[in-house]
């Protein structure tokens, strides 16, 4: 569950529209095929465009975060390495906290960041299948 | 021979001439400008200056604003050759030493003040509210991570730690042997906050703050001020404390996005700032005989014993766990006054502090035989920026 509303800026207005669709956009340079990661800043040069990831990767590392305050039940925060090759630092959800996932496969989910108008939709993940 | 081990090389050829630390750990009632006027004041008095032949001042926080480059209105120096903010989160403590020699060796001026302060703790306050308190809710890209809550330091290194374990089988007992060894050496430490012993069963049964880390994975929370006076070696000498040269130094940040696969929790910059520091030292570390790691968790020690290269990548985990190998009886003199783990909390302040102490001799029950030659590290950000100085006596 996202920790607090998150709002767009400029600089990630493109990925939140991604998002509100149920896209997980990365960068890509169309003269070489390379995948970037999403915080390029695509407009900067001609080559570059957003395009939808997969939304699988795999989990390079995590981390367990115990509950405090109203959030009672432990947070598991992971580095997902998407197939497409960039890392995202994000939260897993339906996953066994005390469980070993070193590499297990992941696929994003889109969840409201906060209940009001402009509370951005933002990407958890969760184990494929 | 390279040309950087010619005698045509540079030498630093400045001193550490004094040390000032105030009151440490959880000493309420005083701001952190307070204490870097009483550092800087204790400093010129242990190094048997007057605070008015300081000639140039370089200053750093913590997570408090506390005081800037005004500071120097608070010491009451006029006349300054140098003053400027050095800001290398933990690497800043041996960045500033690095650039008071650089200034003394070029002539701008001759004793530099070097001082560091942090006020986090407020009474009535848990402790580990402090660092929480000083952020407010990040935006932009960042508000991605940190609505997933990876929001603190504990959360990242937490991570890289656990990649470190992933990749190479580190495992907590190992991480728990740094706890245990180091809170030995702070039994014997007057300054340190924590001086009862510590089992490995009292380690594991420590509280989670961010799985891997337990509570004794992670430095402690302190307020206080620590200064230094660097100034030449020639003059050092003419001083009240025995003369602690600055022989090397090196830096190293390398800037890595955490946006791909990078060397994230395996690598830190220390694997290059210490061969460089080494070199400008003309030493090797054979003959490194104190090593004082910035230790914010006890996977960074380990991390920063392998790119040092006491152990080959990979066996930091083997190499802490071996009998013999830490602690007051061990092989190698690593943490002595305890770290940042049980001792204080001062950023990069405090493996310099301990280094200087022990290099000049005067660490009482806890001193160390050998002590010719200090290695001291500072590490910054999540694993970001490093720094590392080679201390010596002859």
């Amino acid at each position: 569950m996202p920790l607090f509303p998150v709002h767009r800026d400029p600089a990630t207005a493109a990925f939140f529209d991604g998002t509100a669709r149920g896209e997980f956009l990365l960068a890509r340079d169309t003269t070489t095929g390379a995948w970037l990661a999403p915080q390029t800043d695509v407009d900067s040069r001609d080559e570059l465009e957003r395009v939808p990831a997969a939304g699988t990767g795999s989990v390079v590392s995590w981390a367990v975060v115990p509950g405090r305050g109203e959030r009672t039940e432990p947070t598991v925060v992971a580095i997902v390495q998407l197939d497409e090759g960039p890392w995202w630092w994000t939260e897993l959800v339906d996953v066994d906290p005390h469980g070993d996932l070193a590499d297990l496969r992941v696929q994003a989910q889109f969840m409201p960041s906060g209940p009001g108008e402009h509370d951005e939709q933002v990407p958890v993940f969760a184990p494929v299948g | 021979m390279t040309d950087s081990t010619t005698d045509s090389a540079f030498r630093p050829n400045t001193a550490i001439a004094g040390l000032g630390m105030t009151e440490l750990g959880k000493v309420y009632g005083r701001t952190a400008r307070q204490f870097a006027v009483e550092a800087v004041q204790r400093a010129a008095a242990d190094a048997g200056i007057g605070v008015g032949d300081i000639d140039g001042l370089l200053v750093s926080t913590g997570i408090s604003p506390g005081y800037g480059i005004d500071l120097q209105g608070d010491l009451g120096l006029t006349d300054l050759g140098l003053l400027s903010s050095v800001q290398g989160y933990g690497s800043t403590a041996t960045q500033m030493v690095q650039y008071a020699s650089m200034a003394i060796a070029s002539g701008m001026v001759d004793t530099v003040a070097c001082v560091w302060a942090d006020d986090p703790l407020k009474e009535k306050t848990a402790t580990s509210a402090a660092y929480r308190a000083a952020g407010s809710l990040p935006t932009g890209w960042r508000a991605l991570t940190g609505t997933a809550n990876i929001l603190t330091p504990n959360t990242l290194y937490a991570l890289a730690a656990r990649r470190h374990m992933l990749a190479y089988g580190t495992t907590q007992d190992q991480f728990g042997a740094i706890a245990v060894a180091q809170r030995e050496w702070a039994t014997m430490n007057p300054l340190a906050q924590f001086r009862t012993p510590l089992t490995l069963e009292e380690y594991h049964a420590s509280r989670w703050i961010a799985e891997p880390f337990h509570l004794f994975d992670c430095c402690l929370v302190s307020n206080g001020g620590i200064a230094v006076i660097v100034t030449s070696a020639e003059r050092a000498a003419d001083l009240a404390q025995p003369v602690v040269q600055v022989l090397g130094w090196g830096q190293s940040h390398p800037g890595r996005s955490g946006r791909r696969n990078d060397d994230f929790g395996l690598v830190t910059g220390a694997a290059q700032s210490g061969p460089r520091a080494l070199q400008m030292a003309r030493t090797t570390l054979d003959e490194i005989d104190v090593v004082e790691l910035y230790d914010c968790y006890t996977y960074t020690a380990l991390v920063s014993l392998e790119d040092y290269g006491f152990c080959a990548k990979g066996e930091g985990g083997d190499f802490v766990s071996t009998p013999g190998m830490l602690g007051p009886n061990g092989k190698l003199k690593v943490n002595t006054g305890g770290g940042q783990l049980s001792s204080y909390y001062m950023w990069g302040m405090t493996p310099l502090s301990e280094a200087i102490i022990q290099a000049r001799g005067q660490a009482g029950e806890r001193q160390v035989d050998a002590h010719h030659r200090v290695l001291v590290s500072g590490n910054g950000g999540i694993l970001d920026h490093h720094g590392t100085l080679v201390l010596g006596t002859d």
